[in-house]
């Protein structure tokens, strides 16, 4: 791998759902489909082991210095002993808010919001529609947006009623709130993604994608947001009056397949994308006009990418269960 | 790539579906089988193969119900398919009041899915002392046995035989194309649930519209039928093409399956067809060889014409 260190690769049991960096990068939690979530440190070596949640894994979420976990049997660990049910369905995601202080989860028409304290009496009961996917604002811990089946909804926990909506016919599979809060972008379960513009009331809907979007990113420093449907990268421009309406976006080609995953690192910039056949590319943007592009083969599709909040070292998920973290630092 | 069959069980709250589920997660089959439940009933939450979640109904273009899928399956599913360790089945409980169609929907229009996936049958219980009840009472009883390609008419024991022949001849009315099975404690070989085809092209060419001529059956419902058509010798490619795509345009939500073997002119194969709604599949049926060239097809849907339907498929005869 030219230019990139191998420093590890663990092997987990199955697909590699999902990567997460603690806040300090010291640790590393790898998910699979299903089965263990071992957690790893910076050099590979593994420091703590959790159980799998059934038929399947969540994403989890580091919380209170720990790392939650849940899944398809409904539970969430909180990694201090607790265990829970909260309601019946699956869980498929767990996320903190930016501040630290919550721990929202998804379970059917219910979002549990979890305070440190453990309470959750800021839960939101009974929505309309089943919760696909939430986001908290990451300027403003204290607002989440829920997507599923009619579009966004933006809630204060705790509040009777969402503060504002955003309605379309179809459903979303993942949502996204941009750095600085202006923006929130949901991939469609059409070949499609809309985008909210906040500071102008604004609605854009994105189509001709060649597939779902199943990737999206936005830049650490909000300036970009990468989409990914069918083999293509195409990255928008999130800043002006009117961020990529009405502009051509950058479009970068290089994956063999559909794109599955992508990740802007907040150290260097560089953006990372990988595809189902093992194709990694890493983008380096030196203007609009110039970008660098290093690719490289993993031997099994790339399922999950996280990169290091402080370093520039990538962790690289595959569909094998492979593990792998690459370095870009020089030396 | 081998693609997992997924059926799905759908039927109203006491009909059985429940006793099914434990008979095959505890049979003895050697079958790995995962299931998810959107009835939450008795079993599943404790179940390491079962997965329970709600229904989340979306639909893909704005406003069409033709093209309202299943959000929730989507992702599950879909997640379930990255697993290395494969299942060998998938089964779907559906709520007592859902509508089959969404379901079987969302497996046609998915790509992710359509490539891993494929439906097996959707099996309809039916309790046999109370469905007479619920099919006069609304549309879900009979739309669940009009989608259905397996229906077991369950709790026999409660029904005196003679009543079970009246019952059985008012669900053939409703759904000509269903293999009717009489059980008690929904008592029945696996394999006729999981084994069924009823989405397989190969068996769109078993349809028999025979049985649905005038005076085969009496207790014809209202609203909710069976169409048979059958007519020997060849038909125009592109008439065909154009008054299918007419009547699932127009007609669509009125239909709720559909399936037939067409003799097209100039064409040695016989073309095999089926949908739902306004989804069609169709395919290369393989040689005529010594069978008369002959059309047969079948329509299972609301309010539906046959003499429209019977005139509307005679002008594209050759």
């Amino acid at each position: 791998m030219s230019g990139l260190t191998h420093l590890g690769t663990i092997q987990a049991a199955d697909n590699i759902l999902d990567l997460a960096w603690d806040a300090t990068g010291e640790r590393l939690a790898i998910t699979p489909s299903t089965g263990k979530i071992p957690v790893i440190d910076f050099g590979g070596n593994l420091l703590e082991t959790h159980p799998g949640h059934g038929l399947g894994n969540a994403g989890p979420a580091w919380f209170c210095g720990r790392l939650a976990t849940a899944g398809f049997d409904g539970k969430i660990r909180f990694g201090d002993g607790r265990e829970i049910r909260p309601g019946r369905g699956l869980i498929e995601r767990l996320k903190t808010s930016p501040d630290g202080n919550s721990l929202a989860a998804g379970q059917g028409k219910t979002l549990h919001v979890f305070n440190k304290d453990g309470t959750s009496n800021r839960s939101l009961p009974a929505l309309d529609a089943p919760v696909a996917d939430f986001a908290w604002n990451p300027a403003n811990a204290s607002e989440i947006a829920l997507v599923g089946a009619g579009g966004a909804r933006m809630w204060r926990p705790g509040e009777a009623k969402p503060f504002a909506r955003f309605d379309w016919g179809g459903a979303s599979l993942r949502v996204a709130w941009s750095p600085c809060g202006r923006w929130l972008v949901t991939a469609d379960q059409t070949a499609s993604v809309h985008l909210y513009d906040f500071s102008r009331d604004y609605p854009l809907h994105i189509q001709g994608f060649e597939t779902k979007v199943q990737a999206m990113a936005f830049s650490a420093d909000g300036t970009r947001l990468a989409t990914g449907g069918g083999p293509v990268i195409t990255v928008w421009p999130t800043t002006g009056e009117t961020g990529p309406e009405g502009v051509t976006p950058i479009q970068l080609d290089g994956h063999d397949s559909d794109m599955i995953a992508a990740a802007f690192s907040p150290v260097t910039g560089q953006l990372a994308s990988g595809d189902d056949t093992g194709t990694l590319l890493l983008f380096t943007f030196q203007n609009e006009k110039k970008i660098l592009r290093k690719r490289t083969r993993l031997p099994a599709g790339i399922s999950a990418l996280a990169w290091h909040p402080t370093r520039a070292v990538l962790a690289v998920g595959q569909s094998d269960g492979a593990a792998t973290l690459l370095s870009l630092e020089e030396g | 790539m081998d693609r997992t069959p997924v059926t799905i069980l759908t039927g109203f709250l006491g009909a059985g579906k429940t006793t099914l589920l434990n008979r095959i997660l505890t049979g003895e089959h050697g079958l790995r089988i995962a299931v998810i439940e959107n009835e939450f009933g008795e079993i599943g939450i404790d179940h390491d193969l079962v997965i329970n979640a709600d229904e989340e109904l979306f639909e893909m273009n704005n406003g069409c119900v033709c093209c309202t899928v299943r959000g929730d399956l989507i992702r599950i599913l879909g997640n379930l398919v990255k697993r290395k360790d494969k299942f060998d089945q998938i089964l779907i409980e559906t709520t007592g009041l859902a509508d089959p169609g969404p379901v079987v929907q969302t497996f046609f229009v998915d790509d992710q899915l359509k490539e891993k996936l494929f439906v097996n049958a959707v099996v309809t219980l039916v309790d046999a002392k109370h469905v007479l009840a619920h099919i006069d009472d609304g549309d879900e009883a009979r739309e669940q046995i009009a989608f259905a390609d397996v229906v077991l008419l369950n709790k026999c024991d409660l029904v005196a035989p003679g009543d079970l022949d009246a019952l059985e001849a008012r669900i053939r009315a409703i759904n000509a194309l269903a293999k009717i099975h009489r059980t008690t404690n929904a008592g029945i070989g696996i394999d006729k649930i999981l084994d069924v085809g009823g989405f397989d092209l190969d068996h769109a060419m078993e349809v028999d519209p025979h049985f649905l001529e005038p005076g085969q059956h009496h207790h014809h419902d209202a609203s909710i039928t069976s169409v048979g058509i059958e007519h020997d010798g060849d038909c125009d490619g592109k008439k065909l093409n154009d008054w299918l795509g007419e009547l699932v345009r127009v007609r669509g939500a009125d239909i709720f399956r559909m399936k037939g073997v067409f003799a097209v002119k100039d064409s040695p194969d016989r073309v095999i067809f089926q949908g739902v709604h306004m989804l069609i599949d169709a395919a290369n049926g393989g040689p005529w060889g010594q069978r008369p060239r002959c059309n047969s097809l079948v329509f299972i849907g609301r309010n539906l014409d046959r003499a429209a339907l019977n005139k509307g498929f005679r002008k594209c005869l050759v």
